[in-house]
């Protein structure tokens, strides 16, 4: 699933070059027909082709976000792992801490003053939900550094690094792999909030984004094909995500 | 002996508590540091938008200095951070012109609404999800559990502003049965009675997509739960005795759900707070997201970081009082 998922955005920002471009025309908000099989908003864009161009820009910032979180949340569990007691309780406490923020009021507050791009938006998101998995990650990373094939190693004379490198990230690669699929739902959900409020950068094409502009079509008939379109795509990209969570023997576990 | 061990265990859970709440007050600063140093890393000072944006052009220097002031964008940065960390020890949270009203009166102003969406949701999904939850799990792989689970599935996939934007469709605009929009009609009746009703109305669909979005959460782990009592021997013995099904429901498996369902609401006041901001934008709900998102449409920073620090300050509060009946009840124990 994950690699035809793969596949699937490797061939939409292949084919990107061959689509028709997304540009404004003289037929505003058409209805769905033979000309535009999604119909078209009000000003006179297909929303099936804002769709496909839509999709690798939420993906992808949703891979990269979750790919900043996860890496943040392994660095700073590392650092807990290494260092002693006192250090690594106070980084516990303060990651306790920053769980209550709700990360709406950051995510709010950033987005207002500056409108993220596409890269812009994946650090922030990243650095706003990196917290939530350092406790996993210390439990994993504690548990794997205190197994006796790492204190061989280190007995034998080898580097920390070749420790890390050759048993304990084999060890946690399933888990991690969890914890990434769950940040990649968490970013989704997060960014699509944001661009739903209007607070990404206005060039950067959305479903979220797609979805604000529908809200001003919602007493009219064309909310049909210019809200459910992106809240379908959306909602499938989410089940696709929980379903490989929850179908994943080490999610489980972790 | 026993004298002993239980004054280091108090000791032990005093040292939590402060530790608790010096990290959140850690956190707090931190919010605090970038509320204040982000507006400011912007090209242009308030003052200068809202000359450029609208109101008076014809000021003279001095009048331009003294509003400079009032607006606490006068003299260096570290005399700024000053003033304005002082104006905040004392309550003052600053001054929105767009409402030309003190930040902690609007505040105080929407936080009932806030909280009447919170807690009108929280009995309705934690009830729901309980019964649900335990329903499927007592027979779990049974018929009605994979198909509840799979539907709450989807539901779980479903962003909160989807539920809630599909919701306000559905039943206020298609079929207008309740108000699309607000917390009270144009004009408000006197009388108490209408009035709550009034109130009850308009309150109906946001609570509904706030109870929507958590449910499932809830449901999990109900059902979890569920799943491993029911081979627990002791239920299992209730069940063989023929115990009435609600008092098994109640006594059984609703007494000892109960400590985990209250340990994860702790935990989710984050995720609770960040939907109800964006249902509240939704549904234009005069809370405080319906405050912070005005104040963003307005670009009136003064209110958007007095809200930020406000509510900021306020959960970290509110978590670490939890935490700290929570050390209580397991000191307890």
């Amino acid at each position: 699933m994950l690699f035809g998922l793969a596949a699937g955005l490797l061939l939409l920002l292949v084919a990107q070059p061959l689509m028709p471009a997304y540009r404004s025309s003289r037929d505003v908000l058409t209805a769905p027909g033979r000309e535009h099989l999604l119909g078209t908003n009000d000003i006179g864009q297909d929303v099936l082709t804002g769709l496909l161009y839509a999709t690798p820009n939420t993906v992808l910032m949703a891979l990269a976000a979750a790919t900043v979180a996860t890496a943040t949340a392994l660095i700073v569990a590392g650092a807990a792992a290494a260092a002693g007691a006192t250090t690594r309780n106070m980084i516990l406490r303060l990651v306790d801490a920053l769980q209550v923020m709700p990360s709406i009021l950051v995510l709010l507050f950033i987005g207002t003053l500056m409108q993220p791009g596409l890269a812009g938006l994946a650090l922030l998101l990243g650095l706003t939900s990196w917290h939530e998995d350092v406790r996993v990650a210390l439990a994993m990373l504690r548990r794997e550094l205190q197994r006796e094939n790492v204190r061989f190693a280190r007995h034998m004379g080898a580097s920390r690094t070749y420790c890390l490198r050759r048993h304990v990230l084999p060890a946690i690669r399933p888990a991690l792999a969890a914890l990434y699929l769950q940040n990649i739902r968490q970013v989704t959900l997060r960014a699509a909030g944001l661009a739903f409020l209007g607070l990404t950068d206005p060039r950067l094409l959305t479903w979220g984004g797609m979805m604000q502009d529908a809200m001003e079509h919602l007493y009219t008939p064309a909310w049909l094909w210019l809200l459910l379109p992106p809240a379908l795509a959306l909602t499938a990209f989410l089940l696709i995500i929980l379903l490989l969570i929850e179908n994943d023997p080490a999610g489980a576990r972790a | 002996m026993t004298a002993g061990a239980i004054r280091i265990s108090g000791r032990t859970w005093a040292a939590a508590l402060l530790w608790g709440l010096a990290a959140r007050f850690a956190v707090l600063m931190l919010v605090v540091l970038a509320v204040f140093i982000l507006p400011r890393l912007l090209p242009g000072d308030p003052l200068g938008i809202m000359l450029s944006s609208d109101y008076t052009q014809n000021l003279s220097e001095s009048e331009l200095a003294e509003l400079g002031a009032r607006m606490g964008i006068a003299g260096s940065g570290a005399e700024q951070f000053g003033a304005w960390l002082g104006d905040l020890l004392r309550g003052n949270l600053g001054y929105s012109a767009t409402h030309a009203r003190p930040v902690a009166t609007l505040l105080a102003e929407c936080l009932p609404w806030t909280l009447l969406l919170i807690l009108g949701a929280m009995p309705v999904y934690l009830v729901l999800a309980a019964l649900a939850g335990i329903g499927a799990g007592r027979a779990a792989g049974g018929r009605f559990d994979r198909g509840l689970t799979g539907f709450v599935t989807i539901l779980a996939s479903i962003p909160p502003f989807v539920t809630a934007v599909l919701l306000m469709l559905g039943l206020a605009i298609l079929w207008p049965v309740f108000p699309a929009s607000g917390a009270l009609p144009m004009l408000p009746s006197d009388q108490l009675v209408i009035r709550t009703g009034q109130i009850a109305l308009h309150a109906i669909l946001p609570v509904t997509a706030l109870a929507l979005h958590e449910f499932a959460r809830f449901y999990y782990l109900a059902r979890g739960e569920a799943a491993v009592l029911t081979h627990r021997p002791f239920v299992l013995n209730a069940v063989a005795r023929g115990l009435p099904p609600c008092r098994l429901l109640a006594e059984y498996y609703g007494r000892n759900i109960l400590p985990t369902f209250v340990a994860r609401l702790s935990d989710s006041v984050s995720g609770l707070v960040s939907a109800v901001v964006i249902i509240e934008i939704v549904f234009s709900y005069p809370g405080i997201g319906g405050l912070i998102y005005g104040a963003i449409l307005d670009r009136d920073y003064t209110l958007l970081q007095g809200a930020t620090i406000a509510v900021a300050a306020g959960l970290l509060a509110l978590n670490w009082l939890i935490d700290a009946a929570g050390t209580a009840l397991a000191g307890r124990g």
